[in-house]
């Protein structure tokens, strides 16, 4: 098979055609890493200009509890009375976004995602979603990777469509994109073999954009997997959209080592993450968003994304967990001005959007935190006494 | 300097052979003619005439002017080095290198055959050598013997025999730096500033001319069909004729590594002419045509190497799109450093004092004198603890520095040299120029004498802090009893004139305007083009947590990527940029590997300066290494003046 030469890719990048996974491992290769960014940067501003999205969300991770043994996940096998071990009564998980809503908080979205619990009933889920669409109607609720809804349907003895619609019906809007991993068997079988397969993860997907719900998708890199492997993940992903069109973004996840049985590995770095962001966004090419998860990539390497391939930065994220229990040390939240402020100092336009990408506020109606450089002069800088 | 019309003319000895012709090429043809009387001669010849006061200039083996029994000068910019092959500084035989049991050295040159023997040396390797007339030289090459070749007959002898060692690829192999072979020297006194630039617009006549003096010498020589090409590659190619950074670096490695090895007598240093105002001394500059730039011609052309002027600085700051500036410093950063190898270094920041008089609104490492209980000065036991940890951590080098305290006098920082020099092997990279400033201001001493006693109690080389941003205006609004751009370019032009390598900082983020920025990078390359004297850039965002300055400035990682690329583009004198992991974060630090960088900063066993302004990160040798591959680099280790090291 002949190398595919990187003129060859730019070419076809720019006429609209499909890239192959020679092509993307190809990309992967390629020595000059500002070219592939560059040309991932073209594609990013012919889809969205200079503009970059973020809402403002709250995660409620309501049980850690998991019977999955994933390798690379620092929740794994956790068991119910387990020191760190935690499932929140509802009340408690409501107090969140009671919280938010005292504190004038105008989040639009709840980000839902828990670990494999075996002792709860079905109606734990529904009563948890339908008791925070008491609380607030209007807001969105994105909720159970397609790995939690595999296993609820499993569990519960129901079919995936019945899962999705007796979820919806309390109160579910959308779909993370958790849990995919690395489709290739042969690394699942590795890292988390007790986990759906991929074919399973993909039919979830499939079935919830026929039920008409929209749902986002991930790939965690950096842990076995080969280039090859990485490529073929992003082509199952595009072929699905190719047949539904329900998938809104794309997050690639880095693996981090922490606290789990992968710790041994090293994990990504920016390099790393910056090329597997570019070769994404000229691989799929048919899912609108690249989203640089700033909790996991950290906010400078995040920022840094935008040049990249990536058009929105996730949100502002309230009490994150998974990650901050394998070792992440970002912060658990930034406000809305911080963000703004870092798009703005990427010399990019925000824009505040709901789940669904419609906008919410962008230009004067955003919080106002203009960078500093462009408008200062030297009398102005402010001494803290 | 102006002379009477009658005063004698300087007497000045070069060298007949083809690589000195472009040094020479101006003055053969009248340049100058009224000031010097020139003669050619053969190199070691030419250091004898000097030595003995029968010519006042000659171009010299460095090895001469280490082992010269007078003081010496060099004239700034003009050298004969290579980095890597040179072609005719051969070491030739039948047998390979290890199997000889004599070589026969060329009596004609001093920096070859001292080469040679720290070469030798180095290796384990123990021959005998004997001195033979130039002439003779490859007569004696047979058998177990071997001969050192200097001079055009290395063309020849490189075909004669089966084994050829060019010693300007060896001593490039083992330090990653260029070798100088020789370097026009005289008294201290006796050129000045018209005649230091008639020697470099002569070179910069030749340089233009030669492939003119390849077709020369190729009629003149014996005859070979390939000649004029042949010789044009090796004027080209081959050998380096300026006396840059790296070269100053080269210099300073062999004069070291010699004294290590009981070759030369003295720890010398290569010491310049000063010069208020140099041009030649600058790598050749393209010259652009005068007519509105685009932006894209702009980073074609500074990728090439061409020359930025300020407004192009700022420009290219305001306009360029951050990967087109990125990629045009990486293109930068590919010509000026082959081999795909990034760098780092292992060594501690110690800070001997955190008692000082300045008060920088961004610092919150300082205590004021008048402070009761947190003001300190490290004991020797403390400092030996973290030398003799840095010693045992493979570390190579001492970032000394502290405040500004009142109770330590110019013999504090001399005892506790001269004590660090007599107890650990480790360099002292030491004192900024502020903290230089402050202890000349202390004694009532010129800055050049401090310095001078600082080298002579063990300093190596001046780090480049606190130069923040080279601006008064921005000086003054943040750190208003901190020396001026002035002096901080002072002090360093100093140490520069003493023989100190050094490097040069740019903090930005105090809400400083472009034109700061492109300024300080002026400021750095002009006195760059003067002394050759800094070795790397390093800059990096004001970290705040803590200090008494608000921030409002945008401290971002596309900023710190878009001011270090460049600042790669405009510092076309500087041959190193280092990331600034420590206050990037290690995943920055990697990808600004890919805007300019060539290297990754010290695997830092102590920091308390920024780190206690919120910078967080910490990385091993190992971690530095990893970080380097994935960048798709060799990781390689150096020493402060980027002489590669063998790693532990």
């Amino acid at each position: 098979m002949a190398n595919a030469s990187f003129s060859g890719i730019r070419d076809k990048v720019r006429d609209g055609e499909p890239l192959t996974l020679e092509d993307g491992v190809a990309l992967f290769e390629h020595k000059n890493l500002l070219e592939v960014g560059a040309l991932a940067n073209e594609v990013r501003e012919r889809l969205h200009g200079d503009r970059t999205y973020f809402n403002r969300n709250l995660h409620i991770n309501a049980t850690n509890v998991c019977e999955a043994s994933c390798r690379f996940c620092s929740f794994a096998r956790l068991e119910e009375g387990k020191p760190g071990a935690y499932t929140m009564s509802h009340a408690e998980a409501w107090s969140k976004l009671q919280a938010r809503l005292d504190a004038h908080d105008p989040i639009t979205e709840i980000h839902i995602v828990n670990g494999l619990h075996p002792g709860l009933p079905f109606e734990y889920y529904t009563e948890l979603l339908a008791g925070l669409k008491r609380l607030q109607p209007t807001i969105h609720l994105k909720a159970f990777t397609a790995v939690e809804l595999h296993y609820y349907a499993r569990k519960y003895g129901m079919t995936y469509a019945e899962v999705l619609t007796r979820l919806r019906a309390a109160g579910m809007d959308s779909i993370p994109g958790g849990g995919a991993e690395i489709f290739a068997a042969r690394v699942r079988k590795k890292i988390c073999d007790d986990k759906c397969t991929a074919d399973e993860w993909l039919e979830v997907h499939r079935t919830a954009h026929r039920l008409g719900l929209r749902s986002n998708c991930t790939m965690l890199y950096g842990t076995i997997e080969t280039l090859e492997e990485r490529v073929d993940h992003m082509l199952r992903l595009r072929a699905l959209q190719a047949e539904t069109g329900g998938f809104q973004t794309f997050i690639p996840l880095a693996f981090h080592p922490d606290n789990n049985a992968l710790m041994k590995l090293p994990g990504p770095t920016g390099v790393e993450d910056l090329r597997t962001y570019a070769v994404a966004r000229l691989v799929l090419d048919n899912i609108p968003h690249l989203k640089a998860y700033w909790i996991m990539l950290g906010v400078k390497t995040a920022q840094t994304a935008l040049w990249f391939g990536a058009d929105d930065l996730d949100g502002t994220v309230q009490e994150e967990r998974i990650y901050h229990m394998a070792g992440a040390e970002t912060p658990q939240a930034m406000s809305p001005a911080e963000i703004v402020r870092i798009i703005r100092n990427a010399g990019r336009v925000p824009v505040e959007r709901d789940t669904l990408y419609n906008v919410v506020a962008e230009g004067d109606a955003l919080a106002s935190d203009k960078p500093f450089r462009r408008d200062v002069r030297r009398h102005a800088l402010e001494v803290v006494p | 300097m102006t002379r009477p019309k009658d005063a004698r003319k300087l007497r000045v000895a070069a060298v007949s052979f083809l690589n000195a012709r472009p040094i020479t090429y101006g003055l053969e043809r009248g340049l100058g003619e009224d000031r010097f009387e020139l003669s050619f001669e053969l190199p070691s010849r030419c250091a004898q005439l000097l030595a003995s006061g029968e010519v006042d200039v000659g171009l010299i083996p460095v090895a001469a002017y280490a082992e010269s029994e007078v003081p010496l000068r060099a004239v700034p910019g003009v050298a004969i080095a290579s980095l890597g092959a040179v072609r005719t500084v051969l070491l030739v035989g039948d047998a390979p290198w290890t199997e000889l049991e004599e070589i026969a050295l060329d009596g004609a040159s001093r920096s070859s055959a001292a080469l040679l023997k720290l070469l030798c040396r180095e290796r384990g390797l123990s021959p005998r050598f004997r001195e033979v007339p130039h002439e003779e030289v490859l007569d004696a090459a047979r058998g177990r013997a071997g001969a050192l070749v200097i001079g055009d007959a290395g063309f020849a002898a490189a075909e004669k025999y089966p084994h050829v060692v060019d010693l300007g690829e060896a001593w490039r192999g083992t330090t990653g730096l260029p070798f100088v072979y020789a370097v026009w020297a005289g008294r201290p006194d006796v050129l000045g500033a018209d005649e230091i630039g008639i020697l470099q617009q002569s070179l910069s006549e030749g340089m233009i001319h030669r492939a003119e003096i390849a077709r020369a010498w190729a009629e003149a020589g014996p005859h070979r069909p390939d000649a004029p090409e042949l010789y044009e590659r090796y004027l080209t190619e081959n050998i380096r004729y300026r006396l840059g950074s790296e070269e100053l670096s080269g210099v300073a490695a062999f004069f070291e590594r010699g004294h290590a090895a009981g070759l030369f007598r003295e720890r010398a240093r290569l010491r310049l002419y000063e010069q208020a105002h140099a041009t030649a001394a600058a790598p050749p500059v393209a010259v652009r045509p005068a007519r509105p730039h685009s932006v894209d011609t702009l980073l074609a052309d500074a990728a090439a190497g061409a020359r930025l002027a300020p407004p192009d600085g700022l420009r290219l700051y305001a306009e360029a799109p951050l990967l087109e500036l990125g990629a045009a410093a990486d293109a930068r950063r590919r010509a000026l450093h082959a081999g795909n190898e990034v760098t780092y270094i292992i060594d501690r920041n110690v800070n001997y004092t955190n008692v000082c008089v300045t008060r920088c609104k961004f610092c919150n490492f300082y205590r004021p004198p008048t402070h009761k209980t947190e003001g300190y000065v490290l004991s020797r036991e403390e400092l030996a603890r973290k030398f003799q940890e840095t010693v045992d951590l493979g570390g190579v080098q001492i970032l000394l520095q502290g405040g500004l305290n009142p109770n330590l006098p110019l013999a504090w920082y001399e005892d506790l040299f001269r004590w660090m020099k007599a107890s650990f092997p480790l360099a002292i990279h030491g004192l900024s120029p502020e903290e230089i400033r402050y202890i000349a201001e202390l004694e009532r001493l010129p800055i050049r004498a401090v310095i001078e006693r600082l080298i002579a109690s063990g300093l190596d080389s001046i780090p480049g802090g606190g130069a923040e941003i080279l601006d008064d205006e921005i000086r003054y609004a943040i750190s208003p009893l901190k020396c001026t751009t002035d002096v901080w370019l002072e002090v360093m032009r100093q140490g520069h004139a003493l023989g100190l390598r050094t490097t040069a900082t740019m903090v930005f983020g105090f809400g400083e305007e472009p034109r700061h920025i492109v300024n300080h990078l002026e400021r750095l390359r002009a006195l760059q083009d003067q002394t050759s004297g800094f070795t790397a850039f390093i800059c990096w965002p004001f970290q705040a947590e803590g200090t008494r300055l608000k921030l409002h400035d945008d401290t971002t990682a596309m900023r710190y990527l878009r001011v270090f690329a460049l600042a790669r583009l405009y510092l076309d004198n500087f041959p190193s940029l280092q990331v600034s992991w420590p206050t990037m974060g290690p995943e920055v630090g990697q990808v600004a590997l890919r805007f300019g960088g060539n290297d990754f900063g010290s695997a830092m066993i102590e920091e308390n300066v920024v780190s206690q302004a919120g910078a967080i990160f910490k990385l091993s040798a190992g971690d530095i290494e990893r970080y380097i591959r994935e960048a798709g680099f060799e990781p390689r280790r150096r020493n402060m003046r980027y002489e590669r090291l063998a790693a532990a």
